[in-house]
């Protein structure tokens, strides 16, 4: 520790400035193909259930010397089948039925739930200043997943927290990233919003994750779900062309 | 920034403005024109969706892999425009070529990565891609039952067969090795079985 | 120059987008709009069949330097995008491009006019053609650049906020506030 620079900056802002400087130094790549790989998880999810939802566990029926054939068939062949384009497969969605639905949305879900463990080891390790673990009650924890685990993962912050403080919070991103470019008209109708649904899972398994792997890991503990809300109306019109903000309601049940 | 630069062989430099080598071009892109993320983050990431897929194959790897496949095609044959309008590189003239675009310029620009080229066939149309560093596989270890069947970064050839298929290249894309397999290195063969020439966009030589 | 519009056609010569940006100039109808993307598509492919065999040959002889220079595009600045932070999307300001490129259109139809407008195409090596109206007649080598320029920018626009849009079919209409409005902008800062 050099003790004889002029300390113009605080210790809160040298601790950031580090974490920033750290951050940079890390192994990059393109936030463009993250973005993709991330938008991509919905239509693979529904392709996935078309694959294995109708008979769970149904496929391995089938007798062995079929599966030996398959397996012979696809080492052999070069070119594996091909799903139906993206769009397609998410339109699947939208008019797909309750239980299906459901099955994706766990599917993606679980992915979420998988990202947000590993990520809160992540950003912990990298000497986050933001994340005290002395006084880490489940607030601190929230802001924590606001700041930090959003900027990472969508580029910016959740625009506003709420909280009983009782367990309950709500997180309203206003311009949430992955459905910022869907092709809307003013008014969203029911078919759209079934669209953007599944969109919303993953994170949901995000905040899941990270809170699990922050202590909260009590069985149904956490829970968490997404809802569509109105912008506020300081933020109409200003933003990106989805005209609905998406309320992240987490309910934290406390011992 | 460490891309690896001293494993990769210094090829004919292709001109893509008159003074630029290829090479200088794609650094430039990737050190001062692209927004980027932690790798670890696309790591982990990918790593869930993975995980995920041979849960609900039931470690059918086989079928992980052909799902794998088909969605690095679905995104492939959308991040070829990106591509596209970030470079607007010249149409290759030989397959020798693409390869250099696809090695030097594509894998650099997207994750930071200079894979080699090597392996011609005789006649020039099938190459492998030597990946010496591999972003989405960093830190990973396969369990037992999967390393013999399960090609874990298979995304990258549907990606690849997608994006080249939109420039009217047909190509065979497949993962020969893997160092998580434990060979030597990770290996991507790339064969072109033809160009598709009726759709090359009129105005095109 | 001021562009009047802004036109998309896909691979198949479909239109796929269509926009004014000035209210006063005379609008075609929606039919208009699909014949005239047809008939570029059409006229593209003939005006590459008549470029005579010889220079065909000649062109891809030719040395590497002649080819460059003969098939590359000027780069004419920064048209207006240096004012607008984060308006390119994923293409970071100031400017995402300073140099010249490549055309992948060696041979098709890029420029037409009239006493009263000019017409500019460029088209992506996915077959993708993009397709400004301006309301001046203009002959110069630098409005064609200016404007091929504009295009490849217009491009760029199309591959963020287009093709990664999850739901965007690809081949079909392009119903997308988001490139609106940034398109828009664009334009309006040229």
């Amino acid at each position: 520790m050099e003790t004889g620079q002029p300390t113009e900056i605080t210790e809160q802002q040298r601790a950031q400035l580090q974490f920033q400087l750290f951050q940079e130094s890390l192994p990059k790549v393109s936030t463009s193909v993250f973005r993709m790989l991330l938008n991509e998880m919905v239509p693979l999810s529904v392709a996935v259930e078309d694959k294995v939802g109708e008979n769970p566990g149904g496929q391995h029926e089938t007798s062995s010397k079929n599966d030996l054939e398959e397996a012979i068939a696809s080492n052999l062949s070069l070119k594996p089948c091909i799903d139906p384009p993206s769009h397609k497969l998410i339109a699947e969605y939208a008019v797909a039925d309750e239980d299906k639905r459901l099955r994706i949305k766990a599917r993606l879900n679980s992915m979420g739930l998988q990202i947000g463990k590993k990520l809160s080891e992540l950003l912990i390790f990298s000497n986050n200043p933001n994340l005290n673990f002395k006084d880490m009650d489940l607030l601190t924890v929230m802001k924590f997943i606001c700041r930090d685990v959003w900027r990472q993962m969508f580029g910016k912050q959740i625009d506003n927290l709420k909280t009983n403080h009782r367990g309950t919070f709500y997180l309203f991103d206003y311009d949430y990233r992955p459905i910022q470019c869907l092709a809307l008209d003013g008014d969203v109708s029911d078919l759209e919003l079934n669209m953007i649904d599944p969109y919303l899972e993953i994170p949901c398994g995000i905040i899941k994750g990270v809170l699990l792997s922050l202590g909260f890991d009590a069985k149904d503990q956490v829970s968490c779900e997404a809802t569509v809300v109105d912008l506020p109306d300081t933020k109409t019109g200003e933003l990106g062309s989805f005209p609905k903000g998406i309320s992240f309601n987490v309910q934290v049940l406390l011992q | 920034m460490s891309s690896g630069s001293g494993n990769v062989q210094n090829g004919p430099a292709v001109s893509t403005s008159s003074k630029k080598s290829l090479r200088v071009f794609s650094d430039d892109i990737w050190k001062n024109k692209t927004a980027k993320i932690n790798a670890e983050l696309f790591t982990l990431t990918y790593g869930s969706i993975v995980s995920q897929l041979c849960t609900d194959f039931q470690r059918d790897f086989n079928k992980v892999n052909d799902q794998l496949f088909a969605m690095g095609y679905n995104i492939g044959l959308r991040l070829i425009e990106d591509f596209l309008a970030r470079t607007a590189l010249p149409r290759c003239d030989t397959l020798v070529k693409t390869s250099e675009v696809i090695s030097k310029c594509a894998f650099k620009i997207f994750l930071n990565m200079t894979p080699q080229v090597s392996n011609w066939s005789n006649n020039k149309d099938v190459f492998s891609l030597i990946l010496d560093e591999n972003p989405l596989s960093d830190f990973v270890e396969l369990p037992m039952d999967a390393s013999k069947e399960l090609w874990y970064s298979n995304i990258l050839c549907g990606v690849l067969k997608g994006a080249m298929e939109m420039v009217q290249l047909d190509c065979d894309v497949w993962f020969v090795s893997d160092v998580l397999r434990g060979d030597q290195h990770s290996e991507i063969r790339v064969k072109l079985n033809r160009i598709l020439k009726d759709e090359i966009p009129a105005g095109e030589d | 120059m001021a562009i009047q519009t802004v036109l998309i056609i896909n691979k198949s010569g479909g239109l796929v987008y269509q926009r004014d940006f000035l209210a006063s100039s005379t609008k075609l109808s929606s039919n208009d709009y699909l014949i005239l993307a047809g008939t570029l598509q059409g006229v593209t492919a003939i005006a590459s069949q008549v470029t005579p065999k010889a220079l065909q040959i000649s062109g891809s002889n030719l040395s590497k330097a002649a080819n460059e220079t003969e098939y590359s595009i000027p780069y004419a600045g920064p048209l207006g995008v240096k004012d607008q932070k984060e308006d390119m999307g994923s293409f970071l300001p100031p400017d995402y491009f300073t140099d010249s490129f490549a055309s992948w259109s060696k041979s098709g139809l890029k420029h037409v006019t009239t006493d009263q407008f000019s017409l500019f195409l460029y088209q992506s090596m996915t077959g993708m053609k993009f397709v400004a109206i301006s309301t001046q007649s203009s002959t110069s080598n630098m409005a064609v650049s200016f404007a091929e320029n504009f295009l490849r920018k217009a491009y760029c626009l199309y591959a963020d906020f287009v093709m990664k849009n999850p739901f965007y079919e690809p081949e079909m209409p392009i119903r997308c506030e988001l490139f609106d409005k940034k398109l828009t902008e664009f334009v309006q800062h040229l």
